[in-house]
């Protein structure tokens, strides 16, 4: 068994509210609330979840870019959490960040070769000739032409700004790289292609990734392990094989059910599980189970009493009360 | 197809200038969606599917862009041709647009509620408790959770996706006849992406609202869109209804995309790569004879190097490709 690459303990990221009045009660976003997860170095945990549920915010507290309310996060065994100054920059080499929105992640003013060089500018990695080296080489990988270093940002795509984005991340040649929907703008030709550099790296140098994702057709093609965030919390965890072979929580299996497929349309659309009612607030959680007010098959208790993360199997961990073992295998309340 | 287009765009070429000369980023671009319908475009990133969106609401930066050629006919009136005064009328109450970097399009400095109430009164002239109520309902009709207190906030406080889900609430807003969507729901789980291409069939079905959709999402087409165009190089490569270009496409490049969707149906066993349409699309700059994807392209013969096919259609689907002779349109 290899040491996790990122160990995260208990992480808690709330936001505090600005008050209306200095009466009023102190309210925060609980936007991360108690969430544990590993990666073991050279592997891909892939993180799927709600809209909002706090996997932007989890990723920007791993990457120390949002202040940490509580628990910890360890790199490669070395607590991260309380590091500052030196020290900080130092880790921050060995890892990166994707970011989510390939627009408002670029400098407008900087010309792309300049974007991808940054991190071996900031970092002081190499010599002016390795650094350009690097750069045509990365803009090579990611399917950019080399003029187009020249551009400034506004003058790409959508999708060919998130190349520079990817581009950037992968210079300083960190170990470990948190994805936050790295593809989502790209098309799936594209998106191809960089799935399969990802990959490719991944090999050859042993990258540890985090891949948060909305796509689960992706996040099964790209995880070896996957975690659930529903606001907040992690409800599901398993290995690939085990969490789409056997999906526990009804959310993951509305999840997996609303996936739009290509050869399915309208007729497969209607025959989806279909969740009704909002999703709740993460300024005041529900006390029960966070997904029972929009749970098809939430029961009395499911509302009055938080349910633990429990494992049912070996590795495969879920939080719902209504998850049934029998025989050592077990059942999801919602089929 | 129903009745007489909403809108129809004809030919429609934009240029670029810049210091390596003239860029022709659209290239004779024609669409056409009728009330009600849902139109879906595809198509590799780059090709000018955002051009085309703000090409028909006029918002092409100029300098250092330029609309070249073409017409864009909404209800038969050519906005092209259209006075600034009637462009802002058109843009506000008759054609809304969802932009793809919602980040970009929403004002840092104020709340998600000010912005949607000031849409509201320049639009429907609702002020005030009855625009503040109004907002609220907009943003819960798009499952923003705790949309009372979410009022209040700015656009920094809010997640990616709850980001697109306030620019959906703003083009909401002013009840347009035709809404363009780009990209509108790549923040957001499937979950949610389901109840909102649920609230837009029920807007189309009761309003007969038109809906361009873009996207990248090939299942979302699936299941949204009643024809789809696929674009290339400023071009659209082929047009059709979406059972039909899906499950026979015509034009080697949407074969490719549509080879390149992941399968979630697929064993958990062994994973390979994904396929792949190898080499990178070719510069704007680069002006082209043939066919735009000519180099990339595994049916390429000699004509597709030397001039632009011509489009051919048959039962209403239409492709530009050499390999596909028939008669020519
Ligand atoms: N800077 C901030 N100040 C206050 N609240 C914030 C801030 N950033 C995020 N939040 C809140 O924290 C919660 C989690 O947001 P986060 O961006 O982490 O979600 P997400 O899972 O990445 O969602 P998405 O899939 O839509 O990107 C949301 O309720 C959001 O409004
Ligand atoms: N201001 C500009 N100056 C020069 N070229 C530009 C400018 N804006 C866009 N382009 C070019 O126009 C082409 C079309 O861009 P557009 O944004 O329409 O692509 P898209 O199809 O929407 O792609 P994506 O799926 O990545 O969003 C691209 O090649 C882009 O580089
Ligand atoms: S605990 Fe109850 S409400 Fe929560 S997911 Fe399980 S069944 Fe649904
Ligand atoms: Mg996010
Ligand atoms: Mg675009």
């Amino acid at each position: 068994m290899t040491s996790p690459m990122l160990q995260i303990n208990d992480l808690r990221v709330h936001y505090r509210r600005r008050r209306l009045n200095p009466f009023a009660p102190v309210q925060a976003v609980h936007a991360v609330d108690g969430v544990s997860l590993a990666v073991e170095k050279g592997r891909t945990l892939g993180l799927v979840g709600e809209s909002g549920c706090g996997k932007t915010s989890l990723a920007r507290a791993i990457l120390r870019l949002t202040p940490i309310t509580g628990g910890s996060i360890s790199l490669d065994g070395t607590r991260i959490d309380a590091l500052d100054g030196g020290a900080l920059r130092q880790m921050r080499r060995r890892m990166q960040y994707i970011f989510q929105d390939p627009y408002s992640s670029l400098n407008p003013r900087a010309r792309a070769g300049n974007i991808v060089q940054s991190p071996l500018d900031v970092l002081g990695i190499g010599d002016a000739g390795t650094r350009a080296a690097r750069v045509a080489e990365l803009f090579g990988a990611v399917g950019l032409r080399p003029e187009q270093q020249a551009l400034f940002p506004h003058q790409f795509s959508g999708g060919q700004r998130q190349r520079l984005n990817i581009a950037r991340a992968l210079a300083p040649e960190p170990e470990l790289i948190v994805c936050d929907e790295p593809v989502s703008a790209l098309d799936v030709a594209i998106r191809s292609q960089i799935l399969n550099l990802l990959t490719r790296l991944q090999a050859e140098r042993g990258l540890t990734y985090l891949f948060i994702s909305h796509d689960l057709g992706v996040v099964k093609h790209m995880a070896d392990d996957v975690a659930v965030m529903y606001l907040g919390q992690i409800v599901e965890k398993a290995s690939r094989a085990a969490f789409f072979s056997r999906p526990l929580h009804p959310y993951s299996r509305a999840l997996l059910s609303a996936v739009p497929s290509v050869k399915g349309g309208r007729s497969v659309a209607a025959q989806r599980i279909k969740l009704a009612g909002d999703p709740p607030s993460p300024i005041k959680p529900p006390p029960g189970c966070r997904f029972a007010p929009r749970c098809p098959v939430a029961d009395a208790r499911c509302h009055e009493e938080m349910p633990q993360l429990r494992d049912t199997a070996p590795g495969h961990w879920v939080r719902c009360h209504r998850v049934e073992i029998e025989n050592g295998v077990p059942t999801s309340p919602l089929s | 197809m129903a009745g007489e287009p909403l809108l129809s765009v004809e030919g429609l070429c934009v240029e670029f200038k810049g210091a390596r000369g003239i860029a022709r980023v659209l290239n004779g671009v024609s669409l056409s969606v009728a009330a009600g319908e849902t139109l879906g475009i595809v198509g590799e990133s780059g090709s000018g599917k955002s051009m085309t969106a703000l090409a028909v609401l006029r918002l092409v930066p100029d300098p250092p862009g330029r609309i070249s050629a073409g017409r864009v006919l909404f209800r038969g009136e050519d906005l092209l041709q259209a006075s600034t005064p009637r462009m802002r009328d058109i843009r506000g109450n008759k054609i809304s647009m969802i932009f793809q970097e919602p980040m970009t399009s929403l004002n840092p400095v104020f709340t998600v509620g000010a912005q949607i109430c000031e849409t509201l009164t320049l639009h429907l002239g609702l002020r005030g408790e009855a625009a503040r109520r109004r907002s609220i309902e907009l943003l819960k009709d798009v499952r923003i959770p705790a949309a009372e207190q979410r009022f209040d906030e700015y656009p920094h406080q809010l997640s990616g996706g709850m980001r697109q889900r306030v620019m959906i609430a703003m083009a909401m807003a002013c009840e347009p006849s035709l809404l363009i969507a780009d990209e509108p729901t790549t923040a957001l789980d499937v979950t949610v992406q389901a109840q909102i291409f649920d609230l837009l069939r029920e807007i189309q079905k009761a309003r007969g609202m038109g809906l361009i959709l873009i996207t990248h999402d090939m299942g979302a087409i699936a299941e949204m869109a009643d024809r789809v165009a696929v674009m290339y190089g400023g071009r659209v490569v082929e047009e059709g209804t979406t059972r039909d270009v899906l499950d026979h496409p015509q034009h080697p490049y949407t074969k490719g995309l549509i080879a390149c969707v992941p399968d979630l149906d697929q064993e958990v066993g062994e994973r390979h790569a994904l396929t792949e349409i190898p080499g990178v699309v070719p510069s704007v700059w680069d002006l082209q004879q043939g066919c735009p994807f000519a180099d990339r392209c595994d049916e390429a013969i000699a004509p597709c190097r030397t001039s632009m096919p011509a489009d051919v259609v048959s039962n209403g689907h239409r492709v530009a490709c050499w390999q596909r002779p028939g008669e020519r349109a």
